[in-house]
């Protein structure tokens, strides 16, 4: 397989990963927010910017950090490099380029997508705030894995898709539990209560709800809540779930076994699915679960180099 | 002919429908459809207008999902845009096919040779069969190429001949050859596959020859060239990218074919040899089936600026390790005024006639031609003869004094570059006129492809059907507002 092409599949993956995730946080929010009263606004919304890694950007753009701007923010607006319908573009002009290499009904899907979340209208969707844009873009998503699955052959390109979008979600789950927990902290040191509320829209937000109330009580517990989320072995989007898939693609690229690794991308996911198997939550929280979470989200950002350092930009001796 | 007299009455899709006192391909008079057409001018004529808008729809939205677009650079930052698609399909009888079967061949055969002669012994030159100066101006010409022995003595592996059918007489004749790069063959295999699906009711009625061998065919020629024998060949299909405006048809080759797509960047030349950058490592290739012009090739022997293609690939041409195809300098056979000698090449080389004519035109390059084409150009079509994609053309009688003065002084500049030929009336076939809701006479060219190995010259019956979509158009290419039709060819005569 061309390098170039594995580069594209992993890109794919990546931005339909980003796009579902931005889409969920979005909607969750603002609908939470909906049954807030209005002065916890300011904080509420500050965290999204803060999570998509933009914070300069929106500045420059807004002055005001509110649902209206937020949502056209990481819904729409193009100069943000991570709005949902950057990422769509770019996902699709990805699949453009190598549209040789992938099934007729993934290029299709992924086209078809990319003309429907043109096709939306900013201002309308503004104002009928974001649930039907948000609700289209995870479907999509969630078809595009499907038709993914059914129609392309698993081999290293299929693995690449899987990397890319397994990577991309366990940095995206890594940032969404640290900003909000930290927003957390703050609310309880001024409210002095802790905030389920807000804890029910991060598990919604990661469509975990329904699996903490199977899971545990149904009182909402941060401390369980962030276990869910980090460590648990079986839900699709904990960072150790998305960990160990990002090790299970790489691994069949390179046709490693377990207990070894071939290059400095497997040695790091190795060595993070490790960690996040033996570390209990207790031990998590007495740590730092800020500093704890920065560190996944900076290995994740260091496997991703590595990949690209071992499979799409490698040095050429001539 | 009173206007009334050659209109259809009848309502439907072709109401009013006028053959305006030219070749008509569908009807012989007011009416009155050909043989060849009759059954599907009973099937339209039934159909209600709606019914027909409601089928041309559901094509144009297959064709948007499917992203079979084109990108369009007039406005100067590259827009996809749809080929639009006309549903009424164009038909040509199995014995007119057939002459023109014969006539591409022997054409195709003949440019070969003079492509071989010219960059090898060149004889035709010496015999004085066309002047030296001429094939040594041509801006094509490439003389880095001279004495370079090309894989099975191929240079015209994938040909595509423009013929227009003259109003006047009805006849094919050939309008320009196009030995480099020629594009569009993906639309004519997409185009049958969306009328399959749209009116599956028509080819029912019908027996039409297939296309879909196209791309087997062309990865069985560019097997046959690996320097390493077919079995082992490794084979790709270099392209200048995504934001080249036949991107589609590159990526569509590719895939029918089950070849890599590649890019220069994905190219490197190692000892000679050509390797392609995987996520295994460097793997050999041995076949470029190349979309890049020669210009862009190779930055060390070409156009230094060029990022799009690979530095020593020309090196690894010459000691035979890798096959290009079509092969470098194909341009000198294309060229618009050497266009004119083909029928001498096909006496010269093959010592036959040639089956189709070829179109009346004077080269700028002869003082007795450039003196009557200066005299005469509000009657004439000028042409630049490196050109394609139907710029650097000026049709005189379409033209304002301005745009006529403005090629005057061009030509004078540069006579080498420009030809003209007579204005020929195309014939007109049916189409669709989403304005107006019905059916109109709109000019055609037929492009059919031409897949050459050596012994054979493969074309898939019938090519691409080029429509000028605007009214009185005779511009029918894709960058200036044509479209495309599906075209048959039938098995028997009707």
């Amino acid at each position: 397989m061309l390098s170039r092409i594995a580069e594209s599949l992993f890109w794919l993956a990546r931005y339909i990963e980003r796009a579902e995730d931005t889409a969920r946080i979005l909607d969750v929010n603002y609908h939470m927010l909906l049954e807030e009263s209005a002065e916890s606004y300011h904080l509420r919304w500050e965290p999204l910017v803060i999570m998509a890694g933009e914070e300069r950007l929106y500045r420059k753009h807004y002055e005001q950090v509110n649902g209206q701007n937020v949502f056209e923010f990481l819904a729409f607006r193009p100069e943000n490099p991570s709005s949902i319908v950057q990422c769509i573009s770019k996902a699709r002009e990805n699949a453009r380029t190598i549209r040789d290499c992938i099934s007729r009904e993934m290029w299709e899907d992924i086209n078809g997508l990319y003309y429907t979340v043109l096709g939306f209208n900013p201002r309308d969707e503004m104002a009928a705030g974001p649930h039907r844009f948000c609700d289209k873009i995870k479907f999509g998503a969630h078809r595009f894995h499907g038709v993914t699955d059914a129609t392309l052959p698993h081999d290293e390109g299929w693995e690449f898709l899987r990397v890319g979008w397994s990577l991309e979600r366990a940095e995206m789950t890594a940032r969404l539990v640290d900003v909000q927990y930290h927003n957390l902290l703050e609310s309880l040191s001024s409210v002095g209560a802790p905030d389920n509320h807000q804890w029910m829209a991060v598990l919604r937000s990661v469509g975990a709800y329904e699996a903490y109330h199977r899971q545990y009580h149904p009182i909402i517990e941060p401390e369980k809540v962030a276990e869910l989320l980090i460590l648990h072995p079986l839900h699709p989007r904990s960072i150790r779930f998305s960990a160990t898939e990002v090790q299970a693609g790489l691994r069949a690229v390179s046709g490693t076994s377990s207990g070894s690794y071939a290059n400095e991308a497997e040695r790091l996911a190795g060595r993070l699915v490790e960690r996040l198997r033996y570390d209990r939550i207790d031990e998590i929280f007495k740590q730092g679960l800020h500093s704890y979470l920065y560190e996944v989200a900076r290995v994740c950002n260091a496997i991703g180099e590595g990949i690209t350092r071992t499979y799409f930009h490698y040095a050429v001796v001539a | 002919m009173s206007l009334a007299a050659s209109q259809i009455l009848k309502p439907g899709l072709f109401e009013g429908y006028d053959t305006g006192g030219l070749y008509d391909e569908m009807f012989s008079g007011p009416g009155q459809p050909r043989p060849e057409y009759n059954k599907l001018f009973q099937n339209l004529a039934a159909m209600a207008p709606t019914q027909f808008e409601e089928r041309r729809r559901l094509a144009d939205l297959s064709f948007l999902i499917q992203g079979i677009t084109f990108t369009v650079y007039s406005d100067g930052k590259g827009t996809e845009r749809l080929f639009p698609f006309d549903l009424i399909p164009r038909i040509l009888s199995h014995s007119e096919w057939d002459r023109i079967d014969r006539g591409l061949s022997q054409r195709v055969v003949a440019l070969n040779l003079f492509l071989q002669d010219v960059y090898g012994k060149q004889s035709i030159l010496r015999d004085g069969e066309i002047p030296r100066s001429l094939v040594y101006s041509c801006p094509h010409f490439r003389r880095e190429v001279i004495g370079v022995e090309v894989p099975l003595g191929i240079h015209t592996h994938i040909c595509g001949i423009d013929l227009v059918r003259d109003s006047k007489t009805g006849e094919f004749c050939v309008l320009e050859d196009n030995v480099r790069t020629p594009s569009g063959i993906s639309y004519v295999l997409e185009n049958r596959l969306v009328m399959t699906r749209t009116f599956p009711d028509a080819f029912h009625s019908y027996e039409v020859l297939p296309v879909n061998h196209y791309p087997v065919e062309l990865s069985r020629i560019l097997r046959s060239l690996s320097p390493r024998g077919a079995e082992e060949a490794q084979i790709a299909l270099l392209t200048p990218g995504i934001h080249n405006s036949a991107y589609f048809e590159h990526s569509f080759l590719a895939q029918q074919m089950g070849v890599e797509l590649v890019e220069g960047r994905d190219l490197i030349v190692d000892g000679g040899v050509v390797f392609m950058k995987t996520i295994r490592g460097l793997k050999r290739v041995d076949v470029i089936y190349r979309r890049v012009d020669d210009d862009f090739l190779d930055p060390l022997t070409f156009r230094r600026d060029s990022l799009l293609g690979v530095p020593g690939l020309m090196g690894a041409y010459r000691a035979g390790n890798v096959a290009l195809a079509n092969a470098v300098g194909n341009g000198v056979a294309d060229d618009k005024a050497i266009y004119s000698f083909v029928p001498r090449f096909i006496r010269y080389y093959l010592g036959e006639e040639p089956i189709l004519r070829t179109v009346e035109t004077y080269l700028c390059a002869r003082p007795k031609d450039l003196s009557y084409v200066l005299d005469n150009l509000s009657d004439l079509v000028v042409k630049a003869v490196g050109e394609s994609g139907g710029y650097g053309m000026l049709i005189g009688p379409e033209s304002d004094r301005a745009k006529i003065a403005e090629f005057r002084e061009r030509i004078r500049a540069n006579p080498r570059n420009y030809i003209a030929q007579p204005v020929i009336a195309l014939s007109r076939v049916p189409s669709y006129d989403p304005a107006t809701g019905n059916v109109a006479g709109r000019h055609v060219d037929l492009r059919p492809y031409c897949l050459y190995d050596g012994q054979k010259v493969t074309i898939v019956p019938g090519g691409l059907t080029r429509v000028a979509l605007q009214r009185g158009s005779l511009v029918v290419n894709s960058s200036q507002g044509g479209g495309s039709k599906d075209t048959w060819v039938l098995r028997g005569e009707n």
